[in-house]
């Protein structure tokens, strides 16, 4: 892994509303640092008022960071792409999705499309392919998916990978570190968001939760549903011998694909 | 039955009486009257309309009046909740103003709530206008047709177990591009949601991620981090939110095949980036408790807890406890199941010498499976369990551990 680069955008704190270094982002960056790039380059692309909450991320031992300055509502898609084309890094982190503005967690996908490389979504581990028959340039990677399971991978060529909570977490970030940092402005060109200026915003209510209740049947069965807790089928082994006992379970839990 | 005269017969009172007299002996004796001779079909019975109604006996009488009075002694016998179902009308569109296309993850080959969910958000916007619902999944669609389904494309079998997230998403582009639908919906799922955004990028449009409600013309979804409510005209292409969208009930749909002109499958030509897909053993203990699908967990009946420890690594199940267990500190205080600790969504429950107190048993509502061993007959949990065992938990850990360790080495 010799050139990665990081893209760090401002969160936003999901009780106060105050702008912080956002969770996923800061993984990833954790992520870029414990892999010891030859090159890290870390780039932030939004308007010129960003600049405090960004020196959160150089507190976690970064030295320089890029920012992209774009006006207010630009989309900062093709100014990215167009930087990252001079850099050309093998490797691209990014957060899951933005804790701020649209967070539809398109910019990874487009990012990978406009530097032809792959995608790799909820990485939780990365590492140099350790396999003896593998491809020089590819990589091991570990995704995360529900429920707590893991998957592991191999990726080929140029990726851009976007990193999942359950990641290792992000170190602090320190004051003075922070404060000697450098962040070097870029001015960038960008078009306006027409579709994002396009949806009419207003605050989020919190919905009524889906109730799950089954619908028809009698008046009494739909009171049953809701409030009685569910009962079991009920199959009942009384004073078994203690390996008759352990074979039923045993049946049970290969029936409901528990054990091979 | 016979048929009703026009004119009745008529009752001569005196015949009858001296029908019932027996004259012998010191004294006419009169026999006593023959009950409910005539049946009187305008005369209602109180008692049996009474007998007919009553569902349930134990623990206390229900009456259900609704039901049919002529029917009723059938379902009676059978007991609670067979209540006749009138079969369901099949709804038919035959010739579809415009298709919107519900892609579908059915993880393990089954139809996931989530599938369910996004199917009634697509019926939302086809039945706006006469249009139909085409899924997209692997398997065949028959499961789909009481969610709503109109039409189904099948995608080869072998998707459902490897990992080519590039392959499917050429097909929702091959799709996309032969039937020119008017919306397409993805689940917002991990690997629903990827898919999605693959498409999207691929083929330059707006993603509407993660909606919320959608009517035909204008859909909401949860911008700035869920502090927004952001609000547009419904795109091409959308996924939809977990939860947002009741699933479909009573309804019937066709779901049968689409036939295509050419196969869906178009999109070998480059070879996948990613590759060597293969699912990792995890530690079972490392997981949450919410997390997690297999549960082993223990009461106040478990002494042995050497065994225990055992089991839970031979079955490659989660360790947890009741209240007791954590308080004693046999048990971390973030293995507790129940009201005051973890509420649990695993597939499996297995629990040993737990009674079943109500704050334990709120826990474990979105178990599917419960097993329980237990001492005592009448805990609760035997009646909650799906297979219950009246054993010692001491006497049937180690079997159990025996049994693994028996068929494994088999
Ligand atoms: C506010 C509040 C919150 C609570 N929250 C929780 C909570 O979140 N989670 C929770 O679990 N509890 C909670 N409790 C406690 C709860 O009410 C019960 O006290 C507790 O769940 C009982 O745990 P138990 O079933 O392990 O023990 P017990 O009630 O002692 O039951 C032990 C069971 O093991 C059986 N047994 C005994 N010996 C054996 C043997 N050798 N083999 C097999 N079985 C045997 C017995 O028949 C009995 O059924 C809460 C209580 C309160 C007041």
């Amino acid at each position: 892994m010799l050139d990665v680069a990081v893209l760090l955008s401002i969160g936003r704190h999901p009780v106060s509303g105050r702008a912080r270094r956002a969770a996923t982002d800061a993984q990833a960056l954790e992520m870029a640092l414990a892999l010891r790039p030859r090159r890290l380059t870390a780039i932030h692309a939004g308007p010129p008022t960003d600049g405090e909450a960004l020196r959160a991320y150089l507190g976690m031992g970064l030295e320089r960071l890029t920012h992209l300055v774009l006006s207010e509502g630009a989309d900062p898609v093709e100014p990215l792409i167009a930087h990252l084309r001079q850099f050309d890094p093998s490797l691209v982190l990014t957060g899951r999705q933005a804790e701020d503005g649209e967070g539809s967690g398109m910019l990874p996908y487009l990012i990978a499309r406009g530097l032809d490389a792959a995608v790799v979504p909820d990485v939780v581990r990365i590492g140099p392919a350790d396999a003896p028959n593998s491809i020089p340039g590819a990589a091991d990677l570990v995704q995360a998916l529900p429920r707590g399971q893991r998957r592991a991978l191999t990726a080929t060529g140029r990726f851009v990978a976007t990193i999942h909570p359950s990641a290792p977490p992000a170190r602090a970030s320190a004051y003075g570190p922070a404060r000697r940092g450098v962040i070097e402005p870029v001015a960038a060109q960008a078009t306006a968001d027409l579709f994002l200026s396009d949806c009419e915003h207003r605050p989020w209510r919190p919905k009524p939760k889906l109730m799950r209740v089954k619908r028809g049947g009698s008046a009494l069965d739909r009171l049953k549903a809701a409030t009685e807790s569910k009962s079991g089928k009920g199959q009942l082994l009384v004073n078994p011998t203690a390996e008759a006992g352990a074979l039923a379970i045993y049946d049970s839990l290969v029936e409901q694909g528990m054990l091979p | 039955m016979t048929q009703p005269s026009p004119v009745r017969r008529r009752v001569d009172p005196r015949a009858e009486r001296a029908a019932r007299t027996i004259l012998t002996g010191q004294r006419p004796r009169l026999l006593p009257q023959p009950v409910a001779v005539a049946v009187n079909g305008r005369r209602r019975d109180p008692r049996a309309l009474r007998a007919a109604a009553l569902v349930q006996i134990q623990p206390r009488p229900r009456y259900d009046w609704a039901r049919d009075a002529a029917s009723a002694g059938a379902t009676a016998a059978v007991g609670i909740g067979v209540a006749a179902t009138p079969a369901i009308p099949l709804q038919v569109i035959a010739e579809p103003a415009y298709l919107i296309l519900a892609m579908l993850d059915r993880p393990g080959g089954e139809v996931s709530e989530h599938d369910r969910q996004v199917i009634a958000a697509a019926r939302l916007l086809a039945d706006a206008g006469g249009g139909a619902v085409v899924t997209v999944s692997t398997g065949s669609g028959d499961a789909l047709a009481e969610a709503g389904s109109d039409r189904h494309v099948a995608l080869p079998d072998g998707w459902a177990d490897d990992y080519v997230p590039e392959r499917r998403a050429a097909a929702a582009s091959a799709l996309m591009a032969a039937l020119s639908p008017r919306h397409i919906l993805f689940p917002d799922s991990p690997d629903g949601g990827d898919v999605a955004r693959r498409v999207a990028a691929a083929a330059g449009e707006r993603l509407f991620a993660g909606v919320q409600s959608l009517g035909p013309d204008r859909a909401t979804r949860q911008s700035a981090g869920g502090s927004l409510e952001a609000g547009h005209r419904p795109t091409r292409l959308m996924t939809v939110a977990v939860d947002a969208f009741p699933p479909l009930d009573g309804v019937r749909h066709e779901a049968r095949p689409l036939d295509l002109a050419a196969p869906v499958m178009a999109g070998e030509e480059l070879p996948p980036r990613l590759g060597g897909a293969r699912r990792l053993a995890v530690d079972p203990d490392a997981l949450s408790l919410s997390e997690t699908d297999f549960i082993l967990s223990a009461g106040n009946g478990v002494t042995d807890w050497q065994s225990f420890a055992e089991l839970g690594e031979a079955l490659g199940a989660t360790r947890a406890g009741s209240r007791v267990v954590c308080d004693a500190g046999h048990l971390p205080r973030e293995r507790q199941v129940g009201a005051s600790g973890m509420v649990v969504s695993a597939r499996c429950y297995l629990a040993f010498g737990i009674a079943g107190a109500p704050q334990h048993l709120q826990g474990i509502t979105g178990v599917r499976h419960v097993i329980a061993v237990n001492t005592d007959l009448h805990a609760e949990m035997i009646k909650r369990a799906d297979l219950s065992i009246v054993a010692d938990a001491q006497a049937v850990m180690p079997a159990l551990i025996r049994l693994i360790r028996e068929r494994r080495h088999a």
